[in-house]
Order: C-alpha cells, then sequence, then structure tokens
C-alpha cells in the first residue's frame, strides 16, 4: 500500500473534528432544547431475576417519563467501581426517573443469568437490571465503551450521554437534565 | 435495487444524516463513486490517511483464528462475503476495545435477523497474541455478545507480537507498540493505538474507513453494511 507520513494521517484527523460531530452521531455532553436531537426508537428488551428487578421485558426509552440508562459489563471493573455513586443516585432520583442498568454480554448464552444476578447482589444494585443481547439499544443510543450512561426525557430524547465512571453529584446533574425538559 | 433495500436506504438517511444524505440509491448503482466501490465517497475525504480507505483495495494478509484453528485470509472472501476489520486488544484499559467490538458485532446481529450472515465476515485483529490466547478469546466473545457459532467471526491472531506489529505496520500503517501500563490496576503493558474500522465490499475494495471507530454512529456503520452487503 502507498507508504504517506504519519503527518497525513494526523493532518485528516484533525479535519474530521467538527464536521465529524455529526457524521459520526456523537451526542454531546449537554443538549440544549434548540437543537433537541430526534426522539429514540424504543426497544424492547429482556430484564433479569435479580435484586430490585423480575424476569421479564421492558421497552427503553420508556414512553411514558424519563429514563436513565447505564451500560455495563461484569467484565467490566470500573462498572463495578461506580456502582456506589449509582446506588446513592438511585436513592436520590429512582423516583423520578425509570432507572435502569442494561449490559450486551450474551446473557442466556455464554453468560448466565445467574452470572449477571450475582455481580448485581455483590455491588448492591437494586433497580431494573436487563439484557440487550442484540445491542440494539446499545446501537440506537451509540455506545461508547463501558460504562456509559444515558438520561432521556420523557419525549424520547438524549438531554445527558456519557462514558466513564462519575460521581453521584455528575449522575443527578446529568439525569435532571432529562426532568427539566 | 429491490424495494425494500430503497425503504431502507431512505431510513437510514433519516437516521444519520451527514453520512447517508449522499449514499442512498445513486450510490448503489455506482455511478459517482471510485471504481468498484458500492457507497459514494464519504463526507470526509480520508484519502491523504496513512491506512487504506474508500476506493482502495484492501491489503491481503493471513493470520490464524485460534478458536476455529483455521488460517484466515483477508483474500478469501472475495466474490462471496463483504467484512469489518478492525484491530484491538482483550486487556484494553480504558474501553475503547469494547466500543470497537460492539459495532462488529451488532452488525452481526443485524445480518443475522436480516438473513444475510453468509455474506457477511468480522475480523478483528489482535496485535497483543501473547495475552490473547484461544481461551482469553473465547471468553471476551461472549463478555461482548458475539456470536462464534455464526461461523462468520473470526478472530485474528498473529504468531507472535512482533508478527503483530509487522502486520500492522505493513498493511495499515499503524505502529503498535507497548507501553508501561502502570497507570492501570493489573496490567502490565499497554497499547495506545488508532481506533479503525474497515468496511471492505465483497471484491475487496475498501468502502468505509471509520478512523475514530469508537465513537461513530452504530446505526451508520450498520447501514453502510448492509447497503454494500445486499447491493
Amino acid at each position: 500500500m502507498r507508504r504517506r507520513d504519519l503527518i497525513a494521517g494526523i493532518a485528516s484527523l484533525g479535519a474530521l473534528g467538527g464536521a465529524g460531530a455529526v457524521a459520526t452521531g456523537n451526542i454531546p455532553a449537554t443538549i440544549d432544547g434548540e437543537d433537541a436531537p430526534e426522539p429514540v426508537d424504543p426497544v424492547t428488551i429482556q430484564t433479569i431475576d435479580a435484586p430490585g428487578s423480575r424476569d421479564g421485558e421492558m421497552t427503553l426509552p420508556a414512553p411514558d417519563r424519563p429514563t436513565f440508562v447505564d451500560f455495563f459489563g461484569t467484565w467490566c471493573p470500573p462498572c463495578a467501581e461506580q456502582m456506589p455513586d449509582l446506588v446513592e443516585a438511585h436513592d436520590r432520583l429512582g423516583d423520578e426517573v425509570l432507572f435502569v442498568s442494561v449490559t450486551t454480554e450474551d446473557v442466556g448464552g455464554a453468560v448466565s443469568e445467574e452470572t449477571v444476578a450475582d455481580w448485581w447482589t455483590d455491588h448492591d444494585g437494586d433497580w431494573l437490571v436487563a439484557a440487550d443481547t442484540s445491542a440494539e439499544l446499545a446501537a440506537r443510543l451509540n455506545v461508547g465503551g463501558y460504562p456509559s450512561a444515558r438520561a432521556i426525557d420523557t419525549t424520547g430524547r438524549v438531554r445527558w450521554a456519557t462514558s466513564g465512571t462519575h460521581t453521584t453529584e455528575e449522575f443527578v446533574a446529568g439525569i435532571e437534565r432529562a426532568l427539566d425538559s | 435495487m429491490d424495494r425494500r433495500h430503497f425503504l431502507r436506504s431512505i431510513t437510514a438517511t433519516g437516521v444519520a444524516a451527514g453520512t447517508t444524505a449522499t449514499a442512498g440509491c445513486l450510490g448503489a448503482l455506482g455511478d459517482s463513486g471510485a471504481e468498484g466501490t458500492i457507497l459514494d465517497p464519504p463526507e470526509t475525504d480520508l484519502s491523504e490517511a496513512i491506512h487504506p480507505s474508500y476506493g482502495d483495495e484492501m491489503p491481503e494478509f493471513t493470520a490464524p483464528d485460534p478458536i476455529t484453528g483455521e488460517e484466515v485470509s483477508t483474500g478469501q472472501f472475495e466474490g462471496e462475503r463483504a467484512f469489518l476489520w478492525t484491530s484491538f486488544y482483550t486487556n484494553c484499559p480504558d474501553g475503547v476495545c469494547p466500543a470497537l467490538i460492539l459495532r462488529l458485532r451488532r452488525v452481526q446481529a443485524r445480518a443475522a435477523e436480516q438473513g444475510y450472515g453468509d455474506e457477511a465476515a468480522f475480523l478483528p485483529l489482535t496485535f497483543d497474541p501473547e495475552r490473547d490466547t484461544a481461551e482469553v478469546l473465547q471468553e471476551y466473545a461472549g463478555q461482548q455478545g458475539v456470536d462464534l457459532d455464526a461461523g462468520n467471526w473470526h478472530f485474528l491472531r498473529p504468531e507472535s507480537y512482533e508478527a503483530g506489529q509487522e502486520l500492522m505496520m505493513d498493511n495499515f500503517g499503524l505502529k503498535i507498540e507497548k507501553t508501561d501500563g502502570e497507570q492501570y490496576e493489573n496490567l502490565a503493558y499497554a497499547f495506545p493505538h488508532y481506533g479503525l474500522i474497515l468496511l471492505v465490499n465483497k471484491q475487496g475494495i475498501v468502502e468505509r474507513a471509520y478512523p475514530k471507530g469508537p465513537s461513530t454512529d452504530i446505526e451508520a456503520i450498520v447501514d453502510d453494511f448492509e447497503r454494500v452487503v445486499t447491493a
């Protein structure tokens, strides 16, 4: 193949910055009302029998209330690290928002439901936990790494999108964006 | 072009405004893109990038799939399957690699749903063969929701770290180097690397290079792949 210098590669990356923001679907951390994104089409996924959760189905985002989604994996150490902050955020806002943690692992296949339920118990999870085994929800919400979180308002629009770990205060502030709008 | 595809193209245009607005039906006729391509040129011209991009031939190389025991060549899919290629390692500490793998596996799930799984292949290459053994890759597949039984997913594992470095440099112009993993818990070494995903058509021509693979809109990749594989 052509051998061009690394500078060219870096230059073209730079050019991606601004223009790429739309094309790549990067969701800004804060979304103002004027640039309201399109509502996310709902996806139905399976919930898991675990503390605060039950075996069944749920549709996300919820049609009639704000939704907070935490994407995690039982294999993901930072996901475990931020559980205490999620527990605290849930204690504070769990009545105002549909709070759910979602894994994209092969639950029911290579990874058993028990594995997820045990992880959940070990980390004091006490809200709905669900499996997005086809990654359809993760695709619609454009997950980029784990953990990732999305706060979605009552009309199904993403109001806070983030990846990496966060403090309780950051979670609360992020979720409140979806409550205000 | 069949009607179902046409409708999907329209849907895709709505979802991923920028990327697909010009890539609808005309692109599928191939009359305005580079020779041998199905998609129109990308919005951002990456032809000066060091790695292969739109309209280039996919570099041909062979590497073992340690799970099936096969030698897999990028050339073996010609005339049969479109594929996605990326590079990663399972010890990736920052979430970049799971984000890359998520994009491939969502396309894999979509391919199964739409019935073109036999016309698709997924070729994530590990440049850390020392740690990424067959067993480790198998477990990783489960964690990342990959369907190994579909028969279209091949982890590629070069014979040695040096062989992987050479493969990445010679074929993709990408330099792989171990760095101290001290900043991460329980990690002896890490690899800062470039989150590139390539979409290659059935003729072995690159249709899209996604240089910011970990954050590229997943549905845009799914739509691009679907247009290429069903063309």
